[in-house]
């Protein structure tokens, strides 16, 4: 919105006291820190004598450790399966949602409540539900004459658990952002495409679901961001274990850090880490140009 | 039509299953607090809380509270909590509205920043900020739990953002010849317009003070302070076996968000909504 001064309503100096306290938090908080990130990861730290400049060998160590690599593969696993997972969910539940059923918005906050609760109280009791032998879903398995697998012992499915909890917990946010996204379709075009004989499923796959693109780039660019937030879920579900089968990149950041005092090494991780970040949204963008459509 | 009815048995078939899927475990966390060991640990498993009811209903929670101060951490949580979402419903609104109503110099480019940092993840600068707190003498304290979501609110600036630029200009312009000061503009014309707003990123606001972890754990050493977050981890690792007393903890450490949630659903729902359109 254009802003004609056509005289002062403020002196000069307002808008620099009004964003003040953030303009503090973003330099102190924020770039600061991410500019001494960079810095000290050319150094060898233990956070409490000086730190000692020594070059790349952060980052040579880095790359020519197979844990290391293991741990981006994991990273890159469960963002894919996160993204892929959460969006699927999210817009199954948004389709499912958007129904005009009598005490909808009870199964809309039902869906959505895990949302807004703590990651470690939804990974503890996720570990009691798939703990081997007294847990619930290994029980009703047996029931059904199917003996299940280690969920979280097993090193091979491990990460593929924590990422199915972590989808778990978020879908409901990706569904509230796609029912906007399908509510914001306006009611002629789904009509006339009835009217013009669409069978349901093309209704979903050549109308809706083209229209909802740029929801569906907003909603990608969200669970990308989202896909990084697990600390929270690998502290309390399995601590990136067993054997590194869930350390991920955010988690080696605290355990280099703050468990091991390698705080040079877990720097280089965190900028490993804002690499990734950078890559996925640089590609995000690009891909946006040939996809998604303004909304109208 | 017995096709239509067909697809809606369907579709509320699916609705109550995805319900289920999502509230199950809060009410497994809930059954098991009313479990005694000797259940959780027998089988067949058992699915009706051998306690609940009973003589030695709330067992789990007089221990949690009695023995392992759940009470003082909740409050602790709630302290923060609170005082970090009122930093943000202060500061946001400011900051938002001399982006969205004044020109001045590096508007754009300081708008830039604070979206670029959204991106970032927090372990990113989270060592640097640790050695700031250490050498500010803040360890131990609730300031670096506090100041940081305080100062560095950038999604509750464009939240209020989007909220301001969508007031009438009308309005705007009536204070301005009112000859009303920009200040008195920003609080008492602007901001009373969002108090939905103002509404939902507090309890945004609280609810990620409330649920985060890495700060506590890095910063509050002193059992006295703990978060019921980092609490019940804490709590965690020390019984990994006793599940009844770990799920209790979670109980009391989820149940104040919910009952909250409760309340507020329709407010955060809708306002995720307004905010996805907006993307």
């Amino acid at each position: 919105m254009a802003i004609k001064q056509k005289y002062r309503w403020h002196s000069r100096l307002t808008p620099w006291i009004l964003i003040l306290p953030t303009l503090i938090g973003l330099v102190v908080f924020r770039l600061i820190p991410i500019v001494s990130s960079l810095v000290l990861s050319f150094t060898k730290w233990n956070l409490i004598t000086d730190p000692k400049f020594i070059g790349v060998k952060n980052y040579t160590e880095l790359f020519s450790d197979p844990d290391f690599w293991k741990i981006l593969g994991n990273t890159l696993k469960i963002t894919a399966g996160y993204v892929v997972g959460g969006m699927v969910f999210g817009l199954l539940l948004a389709l499912l949602v958007n129904n005009r059923i009598k005490g909808m918005n009870f199964f809309r906050a039902a869906i959505y409540m895990p949302v807004i609760t703590s990651a470690v109280a939804v990974g503890i009791v996720w570990t009691r539900i798939l703990g081997p032998k007294y847990g619930i879903l290994d029980f009703l398995l047996g029931k059904l004459g199917i003996t299940a697998p280690y969920w979280l012992q097993d090193p091979n499915l491990a990460i593929w658990t924590v990422t199915f909890v972590q989808v778990w917990k978020m879908s409901g946010y990706y569904m509230i952002l796609f029912l906007a996204g399908l509510q914001a379709i306006s009611k002629e075009v789904i009509e006339a495409s009835v009217v013009d004989g669409a069978t349901p499923a093309q209704r979903l796959f050549r109308v809706t679901i083209p229209m909802l693109s740029p929801t569906t780039f907003f909603v990608l660019t969200v669970a990308i961001m989202d896909a990084f937030k697990n600390f929270e879920l690998i502290y309390a579900m399995t601590k990136g274990g067993p054997q590194n089968a869930t350390n991920t990149l955010v988690y080696s950041v605290y355990l280099n850090a703050f468990s091991y005092n390698r705080v040079g090494y877990a720097e280089a991780i965190a900028w490993v880490l804002m690499l990734v970040v950078g890559i996925l949204t640089v590609f995000n963008f690009y891909v946006k140009k040939y996809w998604a459509q303004p909304l109208e | 039509m017995v096709a239509k009815r067909f697809s809606r048995t369907v579709i509320i078939i699916l609705l109550v299953l995805a319900a289920l899927v999502s509230i199950f475990p809060f009410i497994w966390m809930l059954a098991n607090s009313f479990m005694s060991e000797d259940q959780i640990f027998a089988l067949p498993l058992k699915f009706w809380p051998d306690k609940l009811f009973r003589k030695g209903m709330w067992d789990n929670y007089r221990e949690v509270f009695s023995n392992f101060s759940f009470g003082l951490y909740t409050w602790n949580s709630f302290l923060v909590s609170f005082l970090a979402a009122l930093g943000q419903i202060i500061v946001c609104p400011m900051a938002a509205f001399a982006f969205a109503k004044m020109r001045f110099h590096g508007r754009k480019a300081i708008y830039t920043l604070l979206l670029m940092t959204l991106m970032i993840p927090v372990q990113v600068i989270i060592i640097p900020e640790y050695y700031l707190m250490m050498k500010l003498g803040w360890l131990n304290t609730y300031l670096p739990l506090i100041i940081p979501s305080f100062l560095a609110g950038a999604f509750g600036t464009f939240m209020f953002i989007s909220v301001f630029e969508a007031i009438p200009m009308a309005l705007f312009d009536a204070a301005v010849i009112d000859g009303a000061s920009a200040y008195k503009i920003l609080w008492r014309v602007y901001f009373p317009q969002a108090t939905a707003s103002t509404a939902t990123l507090f309890i945004i606001a609280f609810m990620n003070n409330w649920n985060d972890l890495l700060r506590p754990l890095l910063y509050i050493i002193k059992p006295t302070l703990f978060t019921v977050t980092m609490g019940l981890t804490r709590f965690q690792n020390q019984y990994t076996t006793k599940w009844g007393l770990i799920l209790t903890g979670s109980v009391v450490s989820v149940l104040p968000l919910i009952v909250v949630y409760i309340f507020c659903q329709r407010y955060i729902i809708e306002n995720q909504m307004s905010s996805g359109v907006k993307g």
